[in-house]
């Protein structure tokens, strides 16, 4: 099928962007790297009366490794993402959860903020950000304005943007990972590269010696994608494993997020499977990110 | 049939909110995605709403008839919608509870046919964001009770009028 008619509007700033927004507002769907928006439409699922294409404004790509945080820009793409060498020392996690989004020609177009909007509870960022506790900035014409990831997303694909809101890049503070002592890890299964992963574990692990076999974990994170209605963050697995070892959590951290997890069947995965894969898929990313924090 | 409910607490006393759920101006701001609402007759209301998941978002011209109004205890709506390619039909009931500190517990459910392509979202994914919208519905609605906007009844049950789904 071929989509229902709309206007095209190409912006080349932000301020143009949300302007267009500001007027349009819900009769206008934002375009970033169209791998989900142009398929909805040619299905006739969203017939918006107005596309307003941000490919154009190149003020919102690149990613920026400072010393005390990480910047990313909304149109940056998941390619661009997977070959940040300099964020991938900083904070793998990212870099490792946009390297296994779909296939190359995917990761080539689609984007964070278009991903980050979307909003899809089993896609990869949100998790990632979430576990990172990242900031998510919005800005519309007249205001802008900064929410944790941990309060943007409400429930399956619904956020709290607004109509005239546009995401313009992501912050994450990197104080509580410092390199040398942090692993951190994506862990996902998936029953093929195009497709989304059926449960998706990101995990981060500061420990106090890296030097030591058995050291004390400082702080954990833990985050899982697909298994309720919103990225799933697990702070009773966080607590589980702080304070102590990895063997002396880790069944405590897998039973947590057994128990927060609250997934919704899909044709290829009833809840009880996908519960399990919650525990099982902690359990794994915490054991990468633990090798990785004692390399 | 998709099945929602939920609950929610008030600091206002029942016969005071009744005013605000029975008054279709009220109705119209805290409504989500709402526009205006028309009241057509004393029972009958029109709206346009704008609901969506994700980038489907269908705008539904939606027809209600109040069919049951036990001021200030019980609520019960019947509800139809239109979109292109989208149609629903609803029937919603809410119950005022007066607790013992003088606020309301309200508990409501609602019982709902959805056709067409928002059908193919699932019970999961149209609940989850059906009850996100309810709760804000509340929350304005409690806002504005607090603020203490004026509102007027002006909403009486459909006489002989039942409530059904027609499936």
């Amino acid at each position: 099928m071929k989509p229902a008619t709309f206007e095209y509007h190409r912006p080349s700033s932000v301020e143009e962007a949300t302007g267009l927004l500001a007027d349009l507002g819900h009769d206008a769907e934002l375009l970033a790297g169209n791998q989900s928006l142009g398929i909805i439409m040619a299905n006739r699922l969203a017939t918006p009366d107005h596309l307003v294409d941000l490919g154009q404004v190149e003020a919102l790509s690149g990613v920026t490794v400072r010393e005390d945080e990480v910047e990313i820009g909304a149109m940056t793409t998941h390619r661009d993402l997977e070959f940040a060498d300099d964020l991938r020392e900083a904070l793998e996690m990212v870099p490792e959860s946009a390297e296994q989004i779909a296939g190359p020609s995917v990761r080539n177009r689609g984007t964070v903020g278009g991903s980050v909007a979307e909003a899809d509870p089993a896609g990869n960022y949100p998790t990632a950000f979430v576990a990172l506790d990242a900031d998510l900035h919005l800005t519309a014409a007249d205001d802008e304005r900064t929410i944790p990831a941990r309060e943007f997303f409400i429930a399956y694909m619904f956020t709290d943007l607004g109509p005239d809101e546009l995401i313009t890049g992501v912050t994450i503070d990197r104080e509580p990972f410092p390199v040398d002592r942090t692993g951190m890890a994506f862990e996902e299964l998936k029953r093929g590269a195009q497709t989304f992963p059926t449960v998706s574990a990101g995990t981060a692990l500061r420990v106090d010696d890296p030097e030591s076999d058995n050291p004390t974990i400082e702080e954990a994170r833990v985050a899982l994608a697909n298994v309720s209605d919103v990225p799933l963050h697990v702070p009773d697995a966080e607590d589980a494993l702080e304070g102590d070892t990895l063997e002396a959590g880790i069944e405590a951290a897998a039973e947590a997020a057994i128990d927060a997890a609250d997934p919704s069947p899909e044709m290829h995965a009833d809840e009880e499977w996908k519960v399990e894969l919650a525990g099982e898929y902690t359990r794994r990313s915490l054991r990468t990110a633990h090798e990785r924090a004692t390399r | 049939m998709i099945e929602f409910s939920g609950d929610f607490e008030s600091d206002h006393p029942p016969d005071e909110l009744w005013n605000y759920f029975t008054d279709p101006e009220i109705l119209a701001q805290c409504a989500p995605g709402c526009d205006h609402i028309e009241q057509e007759s004393e029972s009958e209301m029109s709206a346009t709403v704008a609901v969506g998941v994700g980038s489907v978002k269908p705008t539904f011209d939606v027809d209600m008839v109040v069919v049951e109004a036990d001021r200030p205890n019980r609520l019960v709506m019947n509800a139809g919608g239109d979109a292109s390619r989208n149609s629903f039909e609803t029937v919603a009931e809410m119950t005022l509870e007066e607790r013992e500190d003088g606020g309301t517990h309200v508990d409501w459910h609602a019982e709902a046919a959805v056709s067409g392509l928002i059908a193919s979202l699932g019970q999961r994914a149209l609940g989850s964001v059906a009850d996100r919208l309810v709760n804000n519905f509340f929350e304005d609605l409690e806002d504005l009770a607090d603020e203490g906007v004026p509102a007027e009844s002006k909403i009486s049950e459909k006489p002989e009028a039942t409530a059904t789904l027609d499936e």
